[in-house]
């Protein structure tokens, strides 16, 4: 029994033996799971075979059939990609890759998520290895990945390593220059890829932390830089261009602003900006602009003033050799450069405050820049013509209504010092803001005046214009040229002249708007153009402004109504040339030019044959004796004896009477003519004619409230004035005898017809339609302007006698003499 | 399974030119590459070392020392678990700087990462800053100090081992995870003492 039992023993011991051996060595296979053995199958006996793609459709069925084994294959396939990086087999790795990627594609989404994580340290391990090749290949798999919609987030995985190896990649500098560029292809490609997974969904990593904004934009910038020129396009075509990194580094920089929504913007502008700070980019600023233009082309049209916000906001920022207070400057003009080159993509999408902001921010810059300029630097006056350029670019394209709320806004901020009391920083601001006033009007086109000068942006010119230096007062006459000439008649008016026929003028009848324009603010303007003519601080440059100033008015606005105003600020012009004391011999000589060539331009817009014929008569005897009272005009006039000064030579003047008949002759209204002229010769008068102008003004805005409180009241106030009165009570005719009767005090009938008129007109204000008042209280203003202007000449009268209204000429020569307290108002109950 | 039980960031910073690409070079292929360009941006390798019968993978970032590149390579220092800030003993300049190395440092890494002082170059005969300068530097601000030369291989694969072992040490008494980016707080760190020679195992 005993050797029994040891055979059986021992061939239990042989069979067990011999099943194990088999099981080891042959069915071994067999008995591995079905997964294995599939993924097993798919890999050739030699590499270069290439993936087994039968058994590869095998694997794919299996895993489509039994999702659940995916995320086991995704693990086996890694374990044997690692061990062939290891012994360095790369195209089992490169096999082994594509079958990952197969995979992926063919894998519906819901089930994919463990596969995903294996796949993605495949890439890793990938990106891990030193061979270029398989860095190429794990971000074209990593691509792959990215563009795959994935419906279940995965709120662990994190991007931080991919960003900073594809950023590194980025910057490859391989001794290979061809191996080098398709690396950082790789690198670019892998960021967009990065981009695209995690910017749309908040959940997972967010792109924009500083951590990685701060590799990705400069790796993208580093390769943009590197083009050989740069061509900006306003869109790309995403097709084209994947071939150089500097294309394709464009195209993601493009996307990445893109996708970037208000809170990211600055998220990608600070590591743009620093960029650029750091490698010196701003001089020459040429790859600035270009990339600045990229971001502003495809930013978001909403967020585009959040670009120039933030650029604007680094204008003063620190940058290499920031100690240096020069290249500051120039740094600072660099970037501002870049600012006027792309703040007008911006301006087409702004709106409201941020235009303002825009505005306000670029005048504080300017501001500062001022304060700055103690050692005038011509650095600082590019940057600050950078400033203006960036001004003009932005206002170029924003709605005109705009234009005027920007210009009123800058007007507002100009400094309005009085007269020669001024620091030297507030001219000088004063001059900048000008600049920037005229930059932004030049591209204002005007179509009706009222519109282009609402009344209080025209009081802060023109009080600008009373105040300022000889510079900024021909700055002011160059906005005043811009904003008025609608006709393009400004170049070719620039210096006085008398044959208007040979300049080619565009004159076109003016329009209803335009005159009830200058019926309201006539005389503001030609008041302040007046006064401006009679300062002695003047140049040849300020006269001739105002010539073109006044003579565009004449253009633009000439009428058969306007002919008595123009021909009557002619007068004063030519009177002030006569008696201002304060003005030297030149300027006198020169206000005479002025003063003829602009007489000469009413017959050339308005027909008045008598007019010509009477002017051509004082030029021809002027060009006998006088050359000097004709234009052009000269900076001096040395060699003039005292005899043949302007003011000994009255016979050679226009005369009031004279001018009043030929216009009489045309069959036009001269009661304006004929008028005293309301412009006081000297500065003297200048602070008083500033109160009535600007209460003319402030009464001009609120008409819908004067309608129905203000005339009445007025019609009292004016009553109750004893001097008003009286002058009110002028009758039609224009005699001595009939001054001092009325100075006497009114008669009865006066009196009477006073109170009937009163009546009336309270009548009419209770039941006339609206837009009768309207039309019936418009010019109600000019009366008391007038009046007031009156009064004032009266009360002034006494000290000067010469100046003013009075016509010297006529008190020599063939007219009646006329004195100058015979003042007739026939025009005063016109209206 | 991943094979490898701890994960460590490590990035190099220095002037331009100090060696710290050769140092890299050197510590994961072996060999001194001769003429080597200035690096641009960033450049990466990795290594898996063994400590105590462990793997540790090493992640190497190997940053550009010039100046324009300084907000790139910035961007690098927060996740590092830890600095290797390399002067070259042959190069006054380079030691002068690293006090603004310091402050990028202290501005842009996260405060406990460890610090290590690297005077490179130690095989060049023109030697201008005396080990015990260095030394003294890096006590003073609480770094640990070493002096190699990646041209004669020497200290180089110490730095990275002991880096290695105490960031391990680090790692396991804070029971960091694998992957976690944000370093706990460095316990017990001390500066080299004298015997310079076991200054990263004080």
């Amino acid at each position: 029994m005993v050797p029994l039992r040891k055979i059986l023993h021992r061939a239990c011991f042989i069979i067990s033996r011999t099943v194990y051996m088999t099981c080891c060595c042959g069915c071994c296979s067999a008995l591995r799971p079905r997964y294995k053995r599939l993924v097993d199958n798919i890999f050739p006996a030699s590499p270069q075979d290439g993936l087994v793609k039968s058994n590869m459709e095998k694997l794919t069925f299996y895993s489509l059939s039994s999702p659940e084994k995916l995320d086991r294959i995704g693990e086996y396939l890694f374990q044997k990609a690692s061990r062939d990086i290891y012994r360095r087999r790369h195209g089992f790795v490169i096999i082994a890759m594509e079958a990952m990627d197969q995979l992926l594609v063919a894998c519906h989404s819901q089930t994919l998520n463990l596969f995903v994580e294996s796949f993605l340290k495949m890439v890793q391990k990938l990106l891990e290895s030193t061979d270029p090749q398989l860095q190429i290949l794990a971000t074209q798999s990593f691509v792959r990945f990215a563009n795959i919609e994935e419906d279940t987030p995965s709120y662990h995985r994190r991007y931080d390593f991919f960003v900073s190896k594809f950023s590194a990649m980025c910057h490859s500098n391989h001794i290979d220059k061809s191996t080098g560029d398709k690396i950082r292809l790789a690198g670019i490609q892998g960021l967009q890829g990065v981009i695209r997974k995690t910017v749309s969904d908040d959940l997972v990593e967010n792109i924009w932390e500083a951590q990685h904004m701060d590799k990705i934009v400069p790796s993208l910038l580093y390769n943009m830089q590197s083009a050989e020129k740069y061509e900006t396009v306003s869109c790309m075509d995403s097709a084209v261009g994947a071939e150089a990194p500097a294309r394709l580094a464009e195209a993601c920089l493009r996307e990445l602003v893109g996708r970037a929504s208000f809170g990211h913007i600055r998220s990608v502008l600070r590591p743009v900006l620093t960029h650029f700070d750091r490698h010196e980019l701003w001089i020459p600023n040429e790859f600035a602009v270009h990339t600045f233009k990229i971001i502003m082309f495809s930013v978001q049209a909403q967020y585009s003033y959040s670009v120039v916000e933030a650029l604007m906001q680094h204008l003063d920022g620190a940058g290499p050799g920031a100690g240096d207070a020069r290249a500051r400057t120039r740094l600072r003009a660099a970037r501002a450069t870049v600012l006027s080159n792309i703040v007008a993509i911006a301006a087409g999408d702004s709106v409201g405050p941020s235009v303002l902001e825009i505005i306000n921010n670029l005048l504080t810059n300017l501001r500062a820049s001022v304060a700055r300029d103690s050692e005038k630097e011509s650095d600082e006056k590019l940057y600050q013509e950078a400033l203006i350029n960036a001004l003009g670019e932005f206002a170029d394209h924003l709605p005109d209504f705009q234009k005027i709320d920007i210009m009123m806004f800058i007007v507002n901020k100009v400094p309005s010092a009085p007269r020669g009391k001024g620091t030297r920083a507030d001219s000088m601001l004063q001059s900048i803001l000008l600049k920037s006033l005229l930059k932004v009007g030049t591209t204002y086109r005007t179509a009706e005046l009222s519109k282009a000068f609402p009344a209080a942006f025209l009081e802060a010119l023109l009080r600008v214009g009373s105040g300022a230096e000889p510079a900024a007062r021909a700055l002011l006459q160059r906005i005043l040229h811009t904003l008025l000439d609608r006709r393009a008649n400004a170049p070719r008016l620039t210096r006085p002249t008398l044959e208007y026929a040979e300049l080619g003028l565009t004159v076109e009848k003016c329009s209803r708007q335009d005159l009830i324009f200058i019926s309201k603010h006539g005389y503001a303007l030609f008041g302040s153009l007046y006064d401006g003519l009679q300062l002695e601080s003047n140049t040849m440059e300020n006269i001739e402004a105002i010539y073109t100033t006044v003579a565009l008015i004449c253009i633009e606005l000439g009428s058969e109504e306007t002919v008595g105003d123009m021909l009557q600020l002619v007068l004063a012009i030519q009177q002030s040339g006569i008696s201002n004391p304060v003005l030297s011999v030149a300027q006198q000589c020169q206000l005479q030019g002025v003063a003829i060539s602009l007489a000469v331009l009413v017959p050339h817009v308005c027909t008045v044959p008598r007019l010509a014929e009477y002017l051509n008569k004082i030029i021809e005897a002027r060009r006998e004796e006088a050359p000097h009272m004709l234009p052009p005009l000269m900076e001096s006039y040395d060699d003039l004896t005292s005899s043949k000064l302007p003011a000994k030579l009255p016979y050679l003047m226009m005369d009031q009477m004279a001018l009043c008949e030929c216009v009489k002759a045309s069959g036009l209204d001269t009661a304006r003519l004929a008028a005293p002229s309301p412009y006081s010769a000297g500065s003297v008068a200048a602070p008083h004619r500033h109160s009535w102008l600007e209460a003319g003004a402030a009464q001009g805005r609120d008409s819908l409230a004067d309608i129905t409180a203000g005339p009445p009241t007025e019609l009292d106030s004016a009553n109750s004035s004893p001097g008003v009165t009286r002058a009110a009570c002028g009758s039609e005719s224009a005699h001595l005898e009939a001054w001092r009767r009325a100075a006497g005090g009114p008669s009865e009938a006066e009196r009477r017809d006073l109170q009937r008129r009163r009546a009336t007109l309270n009548s009419a204000f209770r039941t006339a339609p609206f837009d009768h008042l309207k039309h019936i209280t418009a010019p109600k203003y000019e009366i008391q302007d007038k009046l007031e202007e009156i009064f004032n000449s009266i009360t002034e009268e006494p000290l000067l006698p010469m100046s003013g209204s009075c016509s010297p000429a006529g008190q020599k020569s063939y007219q009646q003499n006329v004195p100058p307290y015979t003042k007739y108002f026939p025009e005063l109950f016109l209206y | 399974m991943e094979d490898y039980k701890f994960l460590f960031k490590v990035v190099l910073v220095g002037n331009a030119g100090v060696g710290k690409t050769c140092l890299v070079r050197r510590f994961t292929q072996g060999l001194f590459p001769p003429g080597q360009g200035a690096t641009i941006g960033v450049d990466f390798m990795i290594k898996t070392v063994e400590v105590d019968g462990e793997k540790v993978k090493l992640q190497i970032w190997d940053t550009a020392g010039q100046e324009r590149f300084r907000s790139i390579t910035q961007s690098y220092y927060r996740s590092a678990h830890a600095l290797i800030l390399v002067y070259d003993i042959s190069c006054q300049p380079t030691f002068d700087c690293l006090p603004d190395w310091l402050r990028e440092i202290e501005e842009y890494a996260n405060n406990k990462v460890l610090r290590i002082l690297v005077g490179n170059k130690t095989d060049r005969e023109d030697r201008e800053i005396p080990r015990h300068i260095g030394e003294d530097f890096a006590q003073r601000h609480g770094m640990y100090f070493l002096e190699t030369s990646a041209k004669e291989a020497e200290n180089v694969e110490r730095l990275f081992m002991e880096i290695a072992v105490e960031l391990m040490e680090q790692a396991k008494c804070k029971e960091l995870p694998k992957y976690d980016g944000s370093l706990g707080p460095i316990n017990g760190k001390t500066t080299s003492v004298g015997d310079s020679s076991c200054c990263l195992r004080s």
